[in-house]
Formats: structure tokens, sequence, C-alpha cells
């Protein structure tokens, strides 16, 4: 899960990083009571989650009382990418000597977690990393291991760093270090991180992504993505959906499995209507939540239910499917294909409610006969 | 052959005195899986299904040998549980949880690196070798003993793709889900090692899903020249870009880990690139014919040699 600027800030500050003043507000009436602590010229910066707010216009300097009511009425609301703004950050306006980048993230490569490091802070650091990939400089940092001191100065060397900021920046990159293990982040950025006219080290800006699997123990509550009402109930219910705009829905048990028959479907000349995934573990209930939300689905015509009993068993997955047609009787077409354990208690339930069952034929013959039996058009 | 696993392989169960855990020690041996204990801390003692219950992996080892564990316990239990395998030397390490924080995966896969211990997962449904013996939650009877390897992220399409072979009269080696997460113990490029050296695996099935840098990174090892025909299949083809497809790892961001960069890598690698699940049977047919007939020759050309 992202987190706004002003979050990751409060994180950075809780581990000893030093941070800009900075006030969140929400009103233009707030902002003018901000800045009475904050002073002129100050930064007014939308609050979003997207990237690109400076050149959608998010960024702006107030220098007196007239901007600041001019910059913060008009940031506020500003859609940027999509994404109404709520609040401004005011920051207190840094006299700065150097912009540098300073990140933590996991290499993908081999999972190890990797520090990065750049002089050229205040851009896209991406953009940098493609177009002169040698000015960001990369260690990777064993998680069993712990991280010494030295090690970070030794890796600053070749950044082209002046030698008496060594152990500034290092002792900065150090708590990043710590704020990127002990918050639970796959990602935490400072860009930038700079050096004040006064030679301190101050982070102005924070980027950070916490681990969705963390948010319970990290005591964060989850704060989900704009969807549709249908994409926030399947959330509600614990499956994964996504909503499309074709006629068959797709409802399976992993997200392999549905993503390949959602393939299969359009390969076949028609297209699905939504994407469910179930996950591992599913009940009755989930199964008949599940199977209710892509009836409830716009323009459905057809749902293929393409399930396997591995970790959950096809007796539990059919009597959630049984109780949805005895309760709701669906006229919608449902086509299921199901095995693995307590298959035979499973399809029974279904053959009683004369609901059709593929037993031992592939995906591939139950996406040739839902899309016969719903027809292709979209 | 077969990898990993076969049918002498002693297994343990972390977390047998949960609901999925005595359903699956039912499973497991009814599958005639050699499951030699099971592991709950404050149980040990008991039984379940006839197995014996111990407090800690130390204390079952005073009791047995174990070469491999099945750990099916809560996400944020599974790191202790893994690191408690490892530490007491066991080789294969199988993290059947969901939503493992991707810390705790990483120090896992990093200490079982040094270790020169073997994960597989989290978020998977483990390892079979059909026929012989499992270490995971899958339905046994839909895969069935033979020729071809089957590795793949997904752990529904690892049954699907078992399942659909065995249909068509084609038996696996070994089938392995390496999990839906993006940070993983064994990789596609590990798997595909073990296939490459074993006897009985002529053809390897590779099921990759869209997201990540697996594939691409498993197609930079097939072009050093793999030994083995690969028919590859990537799941997500009509998947919209931006939206999480369920799995973790399976998102298509900044234009990266779609499917078409992943089946573009693996047919440079010459790997054998299908798009549909007939294509992919008709694919290892033909692969498998063609195994054979070399196999054929060789033996031919040994015995006119007096081999």
């Amino acid at each position: 899960m992202r987190l706004f600027e002003h979050e990751g800030r409060e994180i950075f500050a809780k581990y000893g990083i030093k941070v800009s003043a900075a006030v969140l507000v929400r009103s233009v009436e707030e902002a003018l009571k901000a800045v009475e602590t904050l002073g002129y010229p100050v930064v007014v910066k939308a609050q979003v989650l997207t990237g690109g707010r400076g050149k959608a216009g998010g960024v702006r300097i107030a220098a007196n009382q007239a901007e600041l009511i001019e910059h913060t009425g008009r940031i506020l609301g500003l859609v940027i990418q999509g994404e109404k703004t709520e609040s401004v950050l005011l920051n207190e306006k840094i006299e700065i000597a150097q912009e540098l980048y300073a990140g933590a993230t996991f290499d993908p490569q081999n999972g190890l977690p990797v520090l990065m490091f750049s002089t050229s802070g205040g851009m896209d650091i991406e953009e940098v990393a493609r177009t002169t990939p040698e000015k960001v400089l990369r260690m990777h940092l064993p998680p069993t291991q712990p991280v010494r001191g030295f090690r970070i100065v030794d890796f600053l060397r070749g950044s082209g760093l002046q030698a008496d900021l060594l152990p500034k920046v290092a002792q900065v990159l150090q708590k990043l270090i710590e704020v990127f293990h002990g918050s639970d982040a796959t990602t935490a950025e400072i860009n930038p991180l700079v050096i004040t006219r006064q030679g301190e080290v101050v982070a102005i800006d924070s980027k950070m992504v916490i681990d969705d699997s963390s948010l319970a123990r990290q005591q964060i509550v989850p704060r989900f993505e704009a969807g549709t009402p249908l994409e926030a109930r399947a959330r509600n219910g614990g499956l994964n959906y996504v909503q499309l705009e074709g006629n068959i829905a797709v409802l399976g048990s992993g997200a392999g499995l549905a993503m390949a028959t959602m393939d299969l479907i359009s390969h076949y000349g028609a297209t699905s209507a939504c994407f469910l995934d179930t996950g591992g573990g599913i009940s009755s209930e989930k199964m008949a939540e599940a199977l209710r939300i892509c009836l409830a689905t716009p323009g459905v015509k057809g749902v293929l239910v393409n399930a396997f009993g591995g970790i959950n068993n096809c007796e539990w997955m059919g009597r959630g499917i049984a109780n949805v047609i005895d309760e709701d009787k669906p006229t919608v077409k449902i086509l299921v294909k199901m095995r693995g354990h307590s298959q035979d208690e499973g399809w029974k339930l279904l053959e009683d409610r004369n609901i059709p069952v593929v037993k031992f034929g592939t995906t591939e013959e139950a996406v040739v006969q839902i899309v016969g039996l719903v027809g292709k058009g979209a | 052959m077969a990898i990993l696993i076969n049918r002498k392989t002693k297994v343990l169960l972390q977390g047998i005195t949960g609901k999925m855990g005595g359903l699956h020690t039912k499973y497991m041996l009814d599958y005639g899986v050699d499951l030699v204990a099971g592991i709950s801390p404050g149980k040990g003692g008991s039984k379940v299904g006839g197995v014996p219950v111990y407090n800690t992996v130390p204390e079952a080892l005073e009791h047995t040998a174990i070469d491999a564990t099945l750990v099916l316990v809560p996400p944020y239990a599974a790191k202790e549980c893994a690191i408690e395998a490892i530490e007491s030397g066991i080789k294969l390490v199988v993290v059947i949880s969901e939503f493992v924080p991707i810390h705790d995966t990483a120090y896992v896969k990093q200490l079982a690196i040094e270790r020169g211990v073997r994960i597989v997962g989290p978020n998977t449904i483990g390892v079979i070798s059909p026929g012989k013996t499992k270490v995971g939650i899958m339905p046994g009877s839909i895969y069935s003993p033979g020729p071809v390897g089957v590795v793949a992220r997904s752990g529904t399409l690892t049954h699907d793709i078992g399942a659909t072979l065995t249909e068509m009269g084609i038996g696996q080696t070994t089938c392995i889900g390496i999990g839906g997460d993006p940070i993983r113990g064994m990789d596609f490029i590990d798997v595909l090692k073990e296939f490459a050296a074993d006897d009985e695996t002529k053809v390897v099935v590779m099921v990759g899903e869209i997201g990540g840098t697996g594939e691409e990174l498993a197609a930079k090892y097939l072009e050093t020249g793999y030994p083995k025909p690969v028919i590859a299949f990537i799941a997500g083809q009509t998947a919209p870009a931006g939206k999480r497809m369920g799995h973790a790892g399976a998102i298509i961001s900044g234009g990266t880990g779609s499917s078409a960069s992943k089946y573009t890598a693996l047919a440079k690698a010459g790997a054998i690139v299908t798009k549909t699940f007939s294509e992919m049977i008709a694919a290892v047919r033909e692969a498998l014919a063609t195994e054979e007939a070399r196999g054929r020759q060789l033996l031919g050309k040994g015995r006119a040699a007096g081999i």
C-alpha cells in the first residue's frame, strides 16, 4: 500500500531522519493558520498517491499570503492522474546546497534488499537510472547480516560526494534501512534528500510503499484504491475481483487459473465480464459470495467456475454454489469445472440441481462449452 | 527419479494440529506419503491421524529422520517455522502459507541459501512426484506418473496442467508450484536445473504469468543451452495493465511484466511457446515423440558400437 508523503515523513522522523518542517492542511483557512509558524516563502504540495504531481501543477511556492490563498485553493481539488487532491502539505522552504537521492527496495532478480544512492537527486530517478545508470549506486544488503556503518561509508565513496559529507549521509542511509525493515516497506525513498546551506542532511519528500501482507502487524488500516462497488464488495469478502466489460464471468480458485481461463475465453472469440480469484482456503460462504458477485456483474450472461479442491475441498465449494442456486434461483447460465479433494460429494450437490459439471475435461473444453452456451456477443 | 522428492522422502508437517493440518494429514496419508511426524508447540505427545506430534523440530529429529517439511501455518508464523526447519538441518522446506510478509520471505530465502537448504514457496501448492509422494496440498488423483516435468508460478494452474496432461495420457515426473509471490524460494531457473539433471524428465512444461522478471531470467538461462525441450505457457495474456490479478506478483506495471515480453524472451531462448492448452499438449506430444526417437537412435548406436 502506498503512503502519502506526509505519512512517510512521519515514519522517517520516528526513525530519527531529519525532515523539513511541514503541516498538513485541508483548507485555505487551515493553511493561513499553519503559515503563522512556518513563515514565507512556503512550499505548497498536493498530497496524492500517484506520481507526476510536479508536472501537473501540484507543487507551488507561495511568497506571500495572496499566493498562499491562490495556490492552496487551486491545488485542493486538483485532479492528478485521476486522483483528486484532498489535502496539501505546507513545507518550510529550505535553502538547498545539493540534492541527493536515497532509496531502499527489493531486487526482484534475487530477492535481496538493495540500497540505492545518487547525487542526481530531485529528478525522476527511474529516468536517471535508464539514461545514466552509472549515476545510481546500488548495494545489496543480505537481511541475515547486520549492516555495518563503515560499509555504507565505503559504498558512498564512489558517489562523488564530498568527503566531509560521507558520515552524515551514511547515517541517514543507515536509518533509511531501519525504516525499510522496521516498517515492512517494499519501497522507502527520499527524493530529494538535501544538503542545506548550513550543511545539514534533510529529507524533504518521501515515497513509501508498505507490503500489503504486513499491514496488520504494522497496525496500518488498509486503504484501497477506488474501484467499482462490486470490487469493494469483493475486497470486503476477501476475494480478488477485477470488473471487466465482457459477458462471461470467470470464477477461479486461483489467480493463474482464472487468468488462463480469461485468455482462453478471448482465444475462442468471447470476452470476460470479470476476473474473480477466490484465493486458497475457501469456505462454502466465501464461494457463495464469489458466485453472487459474478452474477451481479453488469453484462454477465454466463459464469464459468473453474476450481480445484486443493487446500479447500470440492464439497465445501459445491455447497456454496448449491446454496446460491437454492436461495437466489439465478437465470444466468452457470458451468462448473471442479476437481480435487472430495470431488464426488461436490459434483453430486451440483448435479442434484441440474448445474452442468465438467468433471474430467480440460479448461479449454469448459471454455468452449460456456462460449457455446452464452454466445460470443460482447 | 523425479526431482526434489521421491518414494523414500520422509516428510514432516509443521502446523499439524490446525484445521488444514488435520485435513492434509489425511490427504497425504491417503496418497501414501511417508508422513513421519508433525509439529505443534504445546501439543507434543498427541497424535493426528496416527502421526506423532512433537513440540519442536529438534524433538521430532530425536525420533526420526526428516527429509522435507510442509509448513502449513498462519502467515505471520511462517518465518519462525521455516527458520526452525532450516536451523534443524531439514534440506527441503515447502511453505504453503499465503500472505507471508515479503521481508520474512527475503530473510528465509537468504538464510536457506547460506545453509544450502531449498525453499519452495511461499504461497504455493508444493511439490508432487506423482505415484511416489507429495509435499504439498494438491489433490494427488489429478496427477499421474510419466516423463514430463511441470513448473509453474500458479498453484491452480499446476493442478490444471497436471490434470490436462493426465487426461491426455501424459504423465509427470514432478510438478512444482514455485509460488505466486514476487519473492520466492526456488525460482524457475533452480527448478529447470533440477529437471535438466533428472534422467526421467524428457520434456519440461514451464508455466509463467504476468508480472515480475522470473520468466525473463529463466529465458536468459535457457539461452545458454538447455538439454531438454521446454514448452512455455504464460497466463494473463488478456489481463488489463495496472490491475493486480490476484497474486501479489501478478501485475503489469510501466510496460514491464507483460505476457508479450515473456513470450518474446522465451521464444528467443529456444523454448516452444504456446498460447492455449491444446497447443501446449500438441507441443508436449511432439517433443516427447522426438525425444523418444532420439533415445532409440542413441540406443541403436550404442548397440552397434557394442556398448
